[in-house]
């Protein structure tokens, strides 16, 4: 018993070790680096007035993800170049939202200016990499880049990557016009043919799926079990009868003679009589033997 | 003698100024019509017995949204900040739709669908209702999302309606609701008919089986085995058919009759109220008065008449497949409609026209609750697909 207690607490620990670490490793593993403009002649200016080249995270989750405690670089001998300072509400990127980073080389001015630089005569490498240094998040590596233009994934957290029409630091990188699922699936289905197809190919599909288990349920759950896997002991020859299924029709006829006999013992009751016993207690204080006079000796 | 004069001017022009704020200041035409289809609901409703647990809160609220006030005072339904908008939140995040779900769950005996699971197949062919309107819908010129929106209402389920509509088309939501609900109150008088014009004699008195009696066991596993494979082919469906059958499984599951009894109760009827009041206060004059709102109630009776035309013949179909004796009476076809229990009641109804003894209300209702999911798996489709 205390073996099993055990061996039972040791497997909750475990999966609960292994489950929190699998939920924050999501978390993190859900940013992408999204955009980076190297060259920055007349492009975006940070709030003190300067132009620099400039790093976008993307977080790609339906959930807030916090960037600090991770780490950036340039360089792909030195993963934990720039560590993210942690517990800054800048660095909890919110669902679907942008983070900047400016490759300044002056990472006094803030949490977002980098400590390393972009080279702009020359290819370049940016990596972002978990908080133990070792994991890598998501990297690119960048040719030869054009002045104020961004080099980027075409949509926000796509895997296409190329040279984008505007850049579009914490912003959009699609910026072309979206269309919307439905005109898309209408280009296709201008009559509503295909979707009355397709859809009730699934609406039947379901029913008939759930018939098919339901048609089977009962023949699944009554098999014994113990008779098919357990030991074949002699087999004895008594027969129990077969047992007879009840219509509903049966049931109700059932129920209903129940309930006319019940309320006909309910008719018959109110006649009783019922004679009530009252208790009567003794205390000393209604006692006959204090009201009588004592005869004197 | 001037000071007096200088006060009646005061005091005059703030009567002015009050009466500006009045709704009889500002109260248009469109309002006058909406408030007039607002008692015509409640009419309905405690007159006619059509639906009055829908009809008088979307009634009221009608009468609510259409009060003329001066904007920027944080009264309308769409004014930020407003009590009627922040009670509209639970309709346009789609919140109280699941809710309600969870209740229909925690009331429907799903056994008459157990007992004869072959019923389903008529609840899916009943959907056929809602991809006609959709397809009719794109022939006038509605946007496909629109389309998807106003094409639910032939699934005859207005938490459906509401939630499919919040996510595709909001600004349609008003006119949708109230015609799906307006429909489902009209089931009575939509559905006879075409159920006579598409049976003969022989097929009304067809008589069926009686309903096995159905296990716990069963019971029980069906709201799990049902919610399981249904969203696992359609998970956009999940709010609201994860809800059905979490709902039912409270039911079945005899551990949990408080928890059933308030979903089956307190809740339902609190969201009820709330998606009543709010649905019938968004359609203001200026939002719902508009020929889009023509063109969903005239899509929405044709979503209804496909719909019963759909279940009926599905049901001819299938008895030409079916042996002497389990054949199904056609009169349940209609009842795929998921206008829980309405149309099974049409049903009934009907049936018993032909034949004082033959009662169909047990066998339909499996159709009927079968619509309810199949319904919610269409809506999960066009979610899926269009937004």
């Amino acid at each position: 018993m205390k073996n099993t207690r055990r061996i039972a607490g040791i497997f909750l620990t475990l999966l609960m070790v292994v489950t929190a670490g699998r939920c924050f490793a999501q978390s993190s593993l859900d940013l992408r680096i999204n955009e980076v403009l190297v060259i920055n002649d007349s492009n975006y200016v940070d709030s003190y007035g300067k132009r620099s080249g400039w790093i976008e995270i993307f977080n790609t989750a339906y959930n807030s993800v916090d960037i600090g405690g991770l780490y950036l670089t340039n360089d792909p001998a030195n993963p934990t170049k720039y560590w993210i300072p942690k517990g800054d509400p800048v660095t909890r990127i919110a669902p679907r939202n942008y983070i900047l980073f400016f490759a300044d080389g002056l990472p006094t001015r803030g949490i977002q200016h980098l400590n390393f630089t972009l080279k702009e005569d020359t290819t370049n490498y940016v990596a972002l990499y978990e908080v133990n240094g070792r994991t890598l998040i998501d990297a690119v590596k960048l040719d030869r880049q054009n002045p104020d233009v961004s080099f980027g994934r075409l949509e926000d957290g796509g895997t296409e990557w190329g040279f984008l029409e505007k850049t579009t630091p914490s912003a959009n990188n699609f910026t072309g016009v979206i269309v919307s699922p439905g005109e898309k699936f209408k280009v296709m289905d201008p009559y509503g043919v295909g979707m009355a197809v397709i859809a009730m190919s699934v609406v039947f599909s379901a029913l008939v799926l759930l018939y098919v288990v339901f048609k089977n349920t009962k023949k699944i759950y009554s098999i014994n079990l113990k008779k098919l896997f357990g030991k074949r002991e002699k087999e004895t020859v008594v027969q129990k009868p077969a047992e007879e299924e009840i219509s509903g029709e049966v049931n109700a006829a059932i129920a209903l003679a129940l309930h006319m006999y019940v309320n006909a013992l309910h008719d018959h009751e109110e006649t009783v009589l019922t004679i009530k016993k009252v208790a009567r207690t003794y205390s000393p204080w209604s006692s006959k033997i204090y009201g009588l006079r004592n005869i004197p000796r | 003698m001037e000071h007096s004069g200088s006060f009646l001017t005061f005091v005059g022009e703030h009567l002015q100024q009050f009466f500006s704020y009045t709704a009889f200041a500002n109260v248009t035409s469109g309002h006058l019509i909406m408030i007039a289809i607002g008692l015509v609901f409640i009419y309905l409703a405690i007159a006619k017995e059509y639906e009055p647990m829908l009809l008088i809160p979307i009634g009221f609220g009608i009468l609510v949204g259409n009060i003329a006030f001066t904007p920027g005072l944080k009264l309308g339904i769409y004014e930020t900040g407003s009590v009627m908008n922040y009670l509209y939140f639970g309709v346009l995040q789609g919140v109280y739709p699941p809710l309600i779900f969870l209740g229909i769950g925690a009331m429907t005996d799903f056994s008459a669908l157990i007992s004869n699971p072959k019923l389903m197949l008529i609840g899916a062919a009943a959907q056929f209702g809602i991809f006609g309107a959709y397809a009719i819908a794109l022939l006038l010129g509605f946007s496909p999302s629109e389309a998807g929106a106003i094409a639910i209402i032939g699934g005859a389920d207005g938490p459906t309606a509401i939630f499919l509509s919040s996510k595709l088309a909001p600004d349609l939501m008003g006119a949708i609701a109230i015609s799906a609900y307006s429909y489902m109150a009209l089931v009575p008088v939509i559905q006879p008919p075409i159920m006579r014009l598409l049976t003969n004699k022989k097929e009304r008195l067809i008589r069926m089986k009686p309903p096995r009696s159905v296990s716990k066991t069963e019971k029980i596993l069906f709201p799990i085995i049902g919610m399981l494979l249904t969203t696992f082919i359609v998970p956009s469906g999940l709010p609201l058919l994860g809800m059905l059958f979490f709902g039912n499984l409270l039911k079945e599951s005899g551990v949990t009759k408080r928890l059933a009894d308030t979903a089956k109760g307190a809740l339902i009827d609190i969201v009820t109220i709330l998606i009543g009041l709010t649905v019938g206060a968004s359609t203001q004059a200026t939002t719902f008065l508009t020929a889009k709102s023509v063109g969903i109630f005239a899509l929405g009776a044709a979503s209804f008449v496909i719909a019963t035309t759909a279940g009926v013949l599905f049901v001819k179909f299938f008895n030409l497949l079916l042996k002497e004796g389990n054949k199904i009476n056609p009169l349940i076809g209609n009842s795929g409609v998921s206008a829980v229990p309405d149309s099974a009641r049409v049903s009934q109804v009907v049936g018993l026209e032909y034949d004082k003894t033959n009662h169909l209300l047990m066998h339909a209702m499996g159709p009927n609750v079968a619509g309810v999911i199949g319904s919610a798996v269409a809506a999960g489709i066009l979610l899926g697909f269009l937004s």
